[in-house]
């Protein structure tokens, strides 16, 4: 029984309510409305009271957030204009938009295609690969940072590439790092595409490549999307790689802020509102980003309209 | 390389280790040319500079690095290009990678009790007379400063740049009113005062248990105070009578004395400043001139006074340490990667940094005590007296590269006390226990660096 | 069998259910045996544009794997403060690293707290992202918001994470102050025995988004054919839920699960900035110890055997786990084929 559920339909003739028709609604629902509501509600204060305090933080004084005040004792913005200077956020933020920009694109699209290498078709080692990605998953940071370095050093050393210190390196370190998490996301969410369109393409003389630009990749923007974000803020997150593979020009945001954040032995209170305030600049454009792309991460299949 | 195999394992590593042999090896030669006059010319080139960021003075430290680089330009034709490093931490870090690769920062500026590790690494410059020569003479330095430099006073490897001794502020209100007359001398005399200004929410003394430097060093000193300086020759010296007593002195502002308030067993450093800039302790412990941007900004701000800590140990009527023990040796050294191509440059940058003008220029932005000797001396600010007391009453730690694995033992036995403290009483066998576990593990290390 | 989808729905999606179960039984042993290996007729072996495995092949061979071989090369080195400057000549000690991690320091203690708080979070994560995702499933109003809403605690920097639960968390701090109203004295969060569940709870803070988002990206797999037979079929919510529509996240959750046990395992940032160094017994979790051991105490080796032994310790229940699943190998339920 392991060969179908269901056939497509044939695009045209289904009957299928249009999406956004109210009888669609009812279709796709999935939880009664009470219970929306309080998971929603619940989740929802379960984020917002935490960031409501890094909130009240960034507009408290210092003094008073060391004191450990919830309602700021005093009120004041100047904290979110500070920071452009005092933490250096603008380059930080340009080279995180950056880094993990180009990071987000590049293994999104090298975990597609690699994914749809290791999903559809058959060749010796390709179950090693895919439990070889995990554990490389799992090797810890810790002991790569200095073995990394070495091998980085040692490139500039003796082939003259200066790699420790550029955005470039930083780059290639993540993307790579990102790889095998964001091919298994692809692999798990490409073994859910029915096969029957690909197939159909080849019967009608398409190539390899042809099939994976025309058929997997409009199918599989959830996915492409989920695994974007998780490489993205891996690099966006990062600060063991970032703090020795930086200079100051190519510093992130994450490490400028680490940076302004920690404060010195035996000495003061830190900037705790700056660095609060500059928390939340940094989450902004995530947020906004996200807030753009999460309308791809809809049905994928028959909602999307596939041809 | 020693191992080879026929391995596909061994084979990567020997290629990789093979491309690598060589690197940290660093030549002595320069290839800066010294003209006779002594002059450094560095056209052309860069020296690249690792500096602790200075999170007090975000942009007067941008600025001043603009400057320096500036005067430096001027005087060599080369240009400085600073790093900065966010902690203690992140410095070991970038440190040991530069260490492994022979690549990295030409001039580092560390922490006074990280130095002997550094030394341990064998990866920086220890200067000849020739090179203290070139970064304007040994006797330009503070001669307290150089306790740390390096193991004797033949081989040392770090220049003294500034001094940031610890001191304790005091609110001038809070011992007024408590009719103190001047702030205490011994433990047994702070406790004293301490309890007398104890009241209505009110605390004789505000620290903060839960910090990841202060417990050691108030340990440090007591015990330091009371004759034992914790490493003897090939011994480490945890499980002394001293040390104990030392402990008991520290959490009894808690547990007996009461004079502390109860939430510090959560607090670092800073939370400690809090409740002091707030005018809710009589004593701020362990502070340095940092500290006097946050005060000067509070609600204490002219009512407050730096003063030495006490001198004489728990129990005692006066110091067994010769120099009094104020402080530990604290502030800043620079040493001069082994790896760089530009030891020249380095010496001149730091001879720069260290002259008599812009070491009073950097203790008037920064606080900092000048390591200039003259400098030092040209200070006259009586605000900066017990300040400049405490810089030449400090003393070092112990030279060895296994006292960062002391100094986390000293500190873990707090660590692991912290439950105890906030349920009220520390138990004297649990903390013996405690303090043997750390002696065993500090003495163990020590037995690998008399072995290194 | 092609069917109408308003027919036998509810059996369909049982059967989508039972079909790892099924295909684990019948592909027990299905290492591909050869490219001529009959019994994978699903997948393609002519013309396989193997090339497309190259660059990422290339670059995490470069970047993960070299770099691990002499992270395993360092291990077998006595390789401290006093020989890192020329470590590749180093003494060579063989096992003598391994043997003292094993034996005289706490690194199975660390494993064994790592994997439980590792195991407790994610027990907890997996329901709320769960519910996070089939709530933020269909439109309304809003909804755009309210999931980069849920986005946020994973997008805020563990460092920052961690500095505002330590100030939330102080004795006297706000938590303690809110419970306080409620009569609820908790004692320490930050020192002590509970300082476990202290990492436990703001681990779940921080994680549950990855959960959200990686199931999100399952139910964008369902089917509409599937939706519309069950709604036909006049199948209760819970009914419709857990026959229809998890199937279709077993793979993504069964993912979700092991890489956000590998996350917390080797997350550093969390405890390290919550506790600090040296860590309360109670939290001093892998990531702390082999970073105590190679930067506070100089034993690079050491720390470097540590790191690799618990790696083969998390490895083994990990490919435990991923043959139960059949995560490498099954095709997913809820896949046409």
């Amino acid at each position: 029984m392991s060969t179908s559920t269901a056939t497509r339909r044939s695009p045209g003739t289904t009957d299928i309510p249009r999406p956004g028709s109210k009888r669609q609604h009812e279709v796709l629902r999935l939880l009664p409305g009470p219970l929306l509501t309080i998971i929603l509600l619940f989740l929802g204060a379960l984020v917002l009271i935490p960031v409501l305090y890094i909130f009240l933080a960034s507009v408290n004084s210092d003094i008073g957030v060391a004191n450990g005040e919830f309602w700021p004792s005093s009120f004041s913005l100047d904290n979110y204009s500070k920071i452009w200077t005092s933490v250096g956020l603008a380059t930080g933020l340009a080279n995180s938009v950056l880094v993990a920009g180009a990071t987000a694109v590049v293994s999104a699209a090298l975990s597609v295609s690699t994914a749809f290498v290791l999903v559809r078709y058959s060749f010796r080692g390709r179950l090693t690969i895919l439990r070889g990605l995990l554990a490389l998953q799992s090797v810890p940071g810790t002991l790569m940072v200095l073995p990394v370095f070495v091998l980085f050093s040692s490139a500039s050393t003796y082939l003259g590439i200066q790699v420790i210190g550029t955005q470039w390196g930083l780059f290639v370190t993540y993307l790579t790092f990102a790889m095998p998490f964001s091919t298994w996301v692809m692999v798990t969410y490409l073994r859910g595409l029915p096969k029957e369109l690909e197939e159909a393409a080849k019967i009608d003389g398409a190539s390899n490549l042809g099939v994976l630009f025309k058929i997997i990749l409009p199918l599989s923007w959830p996915g492409i999307v989920v695994s974007g974000i998780f490489a993205f803020l891996l690099g966006w997150n990062d600060v063991l790689f970032a703090s020795v593979m930086t200079r100051p020009e190519s510093q992130t945001a994450a490490v400028a802020l680490q940076i302004f954040g920690a404060s010195q032995e035996g000495g003061a209170i830190p900037f705790y509102g700056q660095m609060m305030a500059a928390a939340l600049v940094c989450a902004a454009p995530v947020v906004i980003l996200y807030l753009i792309f999460q309308r791809y991460l809809v049905g994928g299949l028959t909602a999307g309209g596939v041809k | 390389m020693r191992f080879r195999s026929s391995s596909g394992l061994a084979a990567i590593v020997t290629a990789a280790a093979l491309a690598l042999t060589g690197c940290g090896g660093g030549s002595g030669s320069t290839d800066s040319s010294t003209s006779a006059d002594g002059k450094v010319d560095g056209t052309g080139k860069t020296l690249n500079v690792l500096v602790n960021v200075l999170s007090q003075y975000p942009e007067q430290q941008k600025q001043w690095q603009a400057d320096i680089a500036a005067k430096f330009k001027a005087e060599t034709g080369a240009d400085v290009k600073f790093e900065t490093f966010a902690s203690a931490n992140d410095e070991l870090t970038r440190i040991q990678t530069s260490v492994v690769s022979g690549q990295g920062p030409d001039v580092y500026s560390l922490g006074t009790t990280f130095t002997p590790t550094a030394y341990a690494t064998k990866a920086f410059v220890t200067l000849s007379d020739d090179d203290w020569k070139k970064v304007g003479g040994k006797d330009r330095f503070n001669p307290a400063t150089l306790g740390i430099s390096g193991p004797d006073a033949d081989h040392q490897a770090g220049i003294p740049f500034v001094s940031r001794p610890f001191v304790m502020a005091y609110n001038k209100d809070l011992l007024a009113a408590a009719g103190i007359d001047k702030p205490a001398t011994s433990w047994d005399e702070l406790a004293e005062q301490a309890k007398k200004m104890t009241k209505d929410g009110t605390f004789g003394i505000a620290t903060g248990y839960k910090d990841n430097f202060d417990p050691w060093k108030f340990i440090w000193a007591m015990s330091v105070q009371a004759g034992n300086p914790l490493v003897d020759g090939n011994k480490f010296k945890l499980d002394d009578p001293t040390v104990k007593k030392a402990y008991q002195t520290y959490f009894g502002w808690l547990t007996e004395d009461k004079v502390v308030d109860p939430a510090s067993v959560g607090w670092s450093n800073s939370n400690a400043v809090a409740a002091f800039a707030s005018g809710k302790a009589g004593y701020l412990m362990m502070t340095t001139s940092s500290s006097i941007p946050t005060l000067d900004k509070s609600e204490i701000a002219g009512k407050y006074e730096y003063a030495l800590m006490p001198t004489i140990a728990p129990g005692e009527t006066k110091s067994k340490s010769d120099g009094d023990a104020a402080s530990i040796l604290s502030g800043d050294n620079i040493v001069v990667a082994d790896y760089s191509k530009q030891k020249d440059l380095a010496f001149a940058y730091i001879k720069l940094i260290t002259s008599k003008d812009e070491q009073l220029n950097y203790q008037k932005i920064f606080g900092d005590l000048p390591a200039n000797a003259e400098a030092l001396a040209s200070l006259t600010d009586p605000k900066l007296k017990p300040l400049a007391d405490a810089a030449a009453k400090s003393k070092a730690t112990p030279f060895t590269g296994a006292w960062g694995d002391m100094q986390l033992g000293l500190l873990n036995v707090t660590v692991q006390s912290v439950p105890d403290l906030a349920a009220g009483k520390v138990d004297e066998a649990a903390l013996e226990s405690r303090i043997k576990d750390s002696q065993s593990k500090g003495q163990a290390s020590l037995d690998r660096a008399s072995k290194g | 069998m092609s069917t109408d989808a308003s027919n036998e729905v509810r059996l369909a999606a049982e059967s989508a259910a039972s079909r790892a179960a099924h295909s684990a039984a019948d592909a027990s042993s299905q290492e591909p045996s050869g490219p001529s290996s009959p019994r994978r007729k699903g997948l393609s072996e002519r013309n396989r544009p193997l090339w497309m495995l190259i660059p990422g092949g290339v670059l995490m061979i470069i970047i993960i794997v070299v770099p691990l071989l002499l992270g395993i090369f360092m291990s077998t080195l006595n390789l401290d403060q006093y020989t890192l400057r020329k470590w590749v000549s180093a003494p060579f000690i063989g096992v003598e690293n391994f043997v003292e991690a094993m034996t005289s320091s706490p690194l199975l203690h660390s494993v064994w707290l790592s994997v439980s708080y590792s195991l407790l979070a994610m027990v907890v994560t997996l329901p709320l992202g769960i519910a996070a995702a089939v709530a933020t499933q269909n439109a309304f109003k809003g909804r755009a918001v309210i999931r980069s809403i849920f986005l946020i605690p994973y997008v805020l920097p563990s460092f920052v994470v961690a500095t505002v639960w330590r100030t939330m968390l102080q004795p006297d701090g706000i938590v303690d102050k809110a419970l306080g109203t409620v009569g609820i004295d908790v004692g320490l969060w930050l020192n002590g025995p509970q300082t476990f569940w202290t990492l436990v709870l703001v681990q779940i803070w921080a994680s549950w988004p990855f959960i959200y988002l990686l199931a999100l990206s399952g139910l964008q797999a369902v089917d509409h054919e599937v939706h519309e037979a069950s709604a036909l079929d006049g199948a209760l919510w819970w009914n419709k839920l857990r026959y229809v529509v998890f199937p279709y996240l077993k793979g993504p959750l069964s993912l979700a699960f092991l890489i956000g046990m590998l996350h917390h395992i080797n997350n550093f940032t969390l405890p390290f900035v919550l506790f600090g160094v040296p860590a309360p017994a109670d939290v001093e979790v892998l990531p702390i110890l082999t970073y105590v051991t190679s930067f506070q105490s100089f034993r690079f080796g050491l720390s470097a055997a540590m790191a690799f032994i618990s790696l083969v310790l998390i490895a083994i229940p990990l490919f435990v786990y991923l043959r139960a699943v059949k995560l490498d190998d099954a095709e997913s339920p809820g896949a046409k084929k």
